[in-house]
């Protein structure tokens, strides 16, 4: 990779609720996620010069459709698919786009409303798959690695429950969760079963949102008109990676690979490594990733994920502070806009607006995305980012 | 029309029947490198000298589930496993059969081929393919 990248930073965010509003199309959650992250940033639309939004069943143009609601037309508008990780890649084009030189000014934005084509249940996938087509489901697939994963630690379906109690305690304070109510180990574990060992609130919800960020280069920052008094935040890291083989490298069908493989790049490329991150936004569409995740970015050793959660140190006033939004269980799992929604609340807790759930003096924060399943590797895509203040 | 010729087939290049039934993956010639199914280029080698090979009858449980709530056309519960062929170094998912899915399935158990129903099509008829169940 170049190392002559010019420096990105975040300079407005936007965002939705989290919830069902099925009578929102996708571009209208849009546009109002990416207006206020204009108006965050205090720049003139116009000044936007490219759009990039993940979405991931939200049809023909839909960032198109997104823009033109809010006066940008003309400008190229880049619609991003890359299943869960649609949102993060976006974001990830945008940051290139500007590192790269090519333009100063990006919108990246992540849409989603589920709930206009499904009311619950696991995510319609592609029937081309030949996994899926023999009736592989997210869920079943994160049930796997969750009964493997107990098995072979010594870790019990209980401490997958504490996961879903930290996650609902922190979504309690988040003003645009999804679930915002507190729960028990008991009610977590006398939830209906939906793919064993996984209850229904060990699975995130159907959920639709959208969330949108600003991004220029550093000396765009010092030239343009914007809100000074908003806080710029540095993109100190940020790297794409599609899933790798498994047969190639033996039986290690697991995504955690493919975290370590993509966040070990985003330290390198940011000089930093996991004792350096205050808050960390982990992809927990299953509350065994939360653990697995862990793990894979470097918070804890091989097996012992669990123990952070038992011992309450990924809290939000914990010693790293994992999903203090709640996470995908309990903010919501809106699939495209869910990278944009993660990178606007590590910027929100950097610059020290998580009011009720702030993560104290957090000045360097971590987002990971992981997306999709294929046959025989480890994911369609993960997307790791670090910003700094 | 016999009841073979009637019956629906997902994947049907990826097993045979006879003489029993086994997957049918792809090894590359220069690396001897497996892949479930056959890929176009071999992911080791790069070369595209992939042969078309019979597994062994019989895998290794890795994991499983019981999946109790699914997408359309799939009866539930029904059981999902990933099944490694240690020799080959590959991990096939598929769904596994058992008289009591609660009872009869464990980690590491080893588990035997077969055809079976899979899933329903859109007429409420059966869709057969390879899945697996205990060995005997």
């Amino acid at each position: 990779m170049a190392n002559n990248l010019r420096d990105v930073y975040i300079i407005g965010v936007g965002q939705t609720p989290c919830g069902k509003f099925p009578s929102q199309a996708a571009h209208m959650l849009g546009r109002e996620a990416s207006w206020a992250a204009i108006k965050d940033s205090g720049i003139h639309a116009r000044d936007i010069e490219i759009g990039f939004c993940g979405h991931v069943y939200q049809g023909m143009g839909v960032g198109q459709r997104t823009l033109k609601d809010i006066g940008l037309v003309g400008q190229p508008v880049i619609n991003v698919e890359g299943a869960c990780g649609s949102g993060t890649l976006a974001f990830w084009e945008a940051w290139r786009t500007i590192a790269y030189g090519q333009h100063d000014i990006a919108l990246a934005w992540g849409v989603e409303n589920l709930s206009k084509i499904m009311s619950g249940g696991p995510l319609p996938l592609e029937e081309d798959d030949i996994e899926v087509a023999l009736g592989m489901s997210m869920p079943g697939l994160y049930a796997m690695r969750a009964k493997r994963y107990l098995d072979e630690y010594g870790v019990s379906a209980e401490t997958l429950a504490k996961v879903v109690v930290k996650s609902r305690k922190h979504a309690a304070q988040n003003p645009i969760a999804q679930f915002r109510k507190e729960t028990t180990v008991e009610q977590v574990l006398a939830d209906p079963l939906i793919c064993d060992p996984l209850t229904r609130s060990m699975c995130c919800p159907v959920g639709d949102a959208s969330a949108a960020a600003v991004l220029v280069d550093g000396e765009t920052l010092k030239r343009i008109k914007r809100d000074e008094t908003r806080l710029p935040i540095k993109v100190l890291g940020c790297i794409a990676q599609s899933g790798g083989y498994a047969s190639a490298t033996g039986l290690t069908c697991d995504p955690s690979e493919n975290v370590t493989r993509t966040s070990q790049m985003a330290y390198e490329q940011a000089g930093l490594g996991p004792k350096d991150m205050d808050c960390v936004e982990i992809h927990d569409a299953f509350a065994i990733a939360e653990l697995i995740v862990t793990e894979a970015l470097g918070f804890a050793k091989k097996g012992e994920g669990a123990r952070l959660v038992e011992e309450g140190k990924s809290n939000y006033d914990g010693d790293i502070a994992i999903n203090a939004s709640g996470g995908l269980l309990s903010r919501g799992h809106p699939v495209g806009a869910t990278g944009l929604l993660q990178t606007v609340e590590i910027v929100n807790q950097l610059r020290g607006e998580a009011t009720g759930y702030q993560v104290p003096d957090a000045k360097i924060g971590l987002i990971e995305t992981m997306g999709g399943a294929q046959p025989a590797m480890d994911g369609i895509t993960c997307v790791v980012s670090i910003l700094g203040k | 029309m016999s009841e073979t010729e009637e019956r629906k087939v997902l994947h049907p290049d990826f097993f045979t029947e006879e003489p029993e039934v086994r997957l049918i993956a792809g090894k590359s010639k220069s690396s001897g490198n497996w892949t479930f199914p056959p890929y176009l280029a071999d992911p080791v080698s790069f070369q595209d000298d992939v042969e078309h090979l019979p597994l062994p009858k019989n895998g290794v449980l890795h994991s499983f589930t019981i999946v109790r709530r699914s997408l359309p056309d799939f009866p539930v519960p029904f059981g999902l496993g990933l099944i490694d062929f240690p020799d080959q170094k590959v991990r096939v998912m598929a769904q596994v059969e058992a008289d009591d899915l609660e009872k009869d399935l464990s980690l590491g158990m080893e588990v035997e081929t077969i055809v079976g129903v899979v899933r329903k099509a859109k007429d409420g008829s059966d869709i057969f393919s390879y899945k697996f169940k205990p060995a005997k």
